[in-house]
């Protein structure tokens, strides 16, 4: 009753919301089926790769960075030298750079451990969540409740999932094509980022990139593509601001 | 690999993690971004998830593109789109999409 009352209570960004935890975590509810199997996914694809159990588990917990991972094992397998899987490992991350640049400001005042995990343990979806709700990083009640409660059972799907694929190893038949769960879970959340024609002119540029640049070396063309399609979707919507400050 | 060099391995990917994901939270408020980078950025979060997508439903294990219905992916990603597109709701249409995809999948094996 006492923490109800805005008398009592400071409003602070940091200062525990519960209302804002739980629509944090009614949001991001859904999205979590396909975390968990994309981690189940990742997690048998570790220990069939041939990392021992121990240090599959040492890398889910440790790394939590599914298409790095993914990345990651083939090029364990071949031998590839420690600085080339550190590289890889950097590109394939690189739109989380992108991601961390649009969030952070939201939350500069926090102290530094608290802005080292919350940026660690931020997916891509959680992220997109927390943005098409808060899309100003103006100060405001709530705003870090909602992200926890977006971003903490993301972390606890994935690991759960991907532990349970580390265990089941090979039980589980490659046909049932688990991962496809994960790719329907980012649809879900790219689909309501994809209003107006710049943001789907990016969209489609994007993915059309990504697929004939998916042969280069290093996932670079994840890079090229994402860049690609920021390039477009801005060049078509100053063409089109242009347009309408001519005819208006 | 040698059973140490995994570990420096796993190590080094956390490192790499932490550089992306945190880099920004850490010292973003020193560095301000230009306007244009700002706008540009707003749309990278669509194009991100797009460049994830498009070679999981497009490509087939052989790297080469595939855009005719024996993409069974390509088919039931395009069909779960749809279904979301009308009933906006993400835990029905993975459940649909997988559903199915499934049940094309056990379909073109017969």
């Amino acid at each position: 009753m006492i923490e109800s009352s805005p008398a009592a209570a400071a409003p602070c960004v940091a200062t525990h919301h519960e209302p804002s935890w739980r629509a944090g975590v009614k949001t991001g509810l859904p999205s979590l089926f396909g975390i968990g199997a994309w981690g189940l996914v990742v997690g048998i694809a570790m220990v069939k790769s041939g990392l021992t159990i121990p240090q599959a588990l040492g890398m889910t917990l440790v790394v939590f960075a599914g298409s790095a991972q993914l990345a990651a094992l083939p090029l364990i397998a071949a031998d590839a030298p420690i600085w080339v899987i550190f590289v890889t490992a950097l590109v394939v991350n690189l739109r989380f750079v992108i991601f961390s640049a649009l969030l952070a400001p939201h939350f500069a005042h926090l102290p530094w451990r608290q802005r080292l995990t919350l940026g660690y343990v931020s997916g891509d979806i959680s992220v997109a969540l927390f943005l098409q709700k808060y899309p100003s990083p103006a100060p405001e009640i709530g705003k870090l409740s909602y992200l926890k409660g977006l971003l903490y059972p993301n972390w606890a799907s994935w690991q759960i999932g991907s532990i349970a694929g580390v265990l089941l190893g090979s039980v589980v038949p490659p046909e049932w094509n688990l991962s496809f769960a994960g790719t329907l879970a980012i649809i879900c959340v790219m689909v309501p980022l994809t209003a107006g024609r710049p943001a789907l002119c990016g969209v489609l540029v994007a993915g059309a990139v990504s697929v004939l640049a998916h042969g280069l070396p290093y996932k670079l063309g994840l890079l090229a593509a994402v860049l690609a399609g920021m390039l477009s979707a801005m060049l078509v919507g100053e063409t089109a601001e242009k347009l309408r400050s001519k005819h208006g | 690999m040698a059973d140490w060099e995994i570990w420096v391995v796993i190590f080094v990917l956390a490192l790499a993690t932490a550089a992306t994901r945190s880099g920004f939270w850490l010292v973003g408020h020193r560095v301000t971004i230009p306007k244009r980078v700002q706008e540009m950025l707003r749309y990278a979060p669509a194009c991100a998830l797009a460049a994830i997508v498009a070679p999981d439903l497009i490509l087939a294990a052989d790297g080469q593109p595939v855009l005719d219905a024996s993409n069974l992916k390509l088919v039931a990603g395009i069909v779960a789109t749809v279904y979301y597109l009308l009933r906006r709701n993400m835990l029905e249409t993975i459940i649909f999409g997988m559903a199915f995809f499934t049940a094309l999948r056990l379909i073109s094996v017969i």
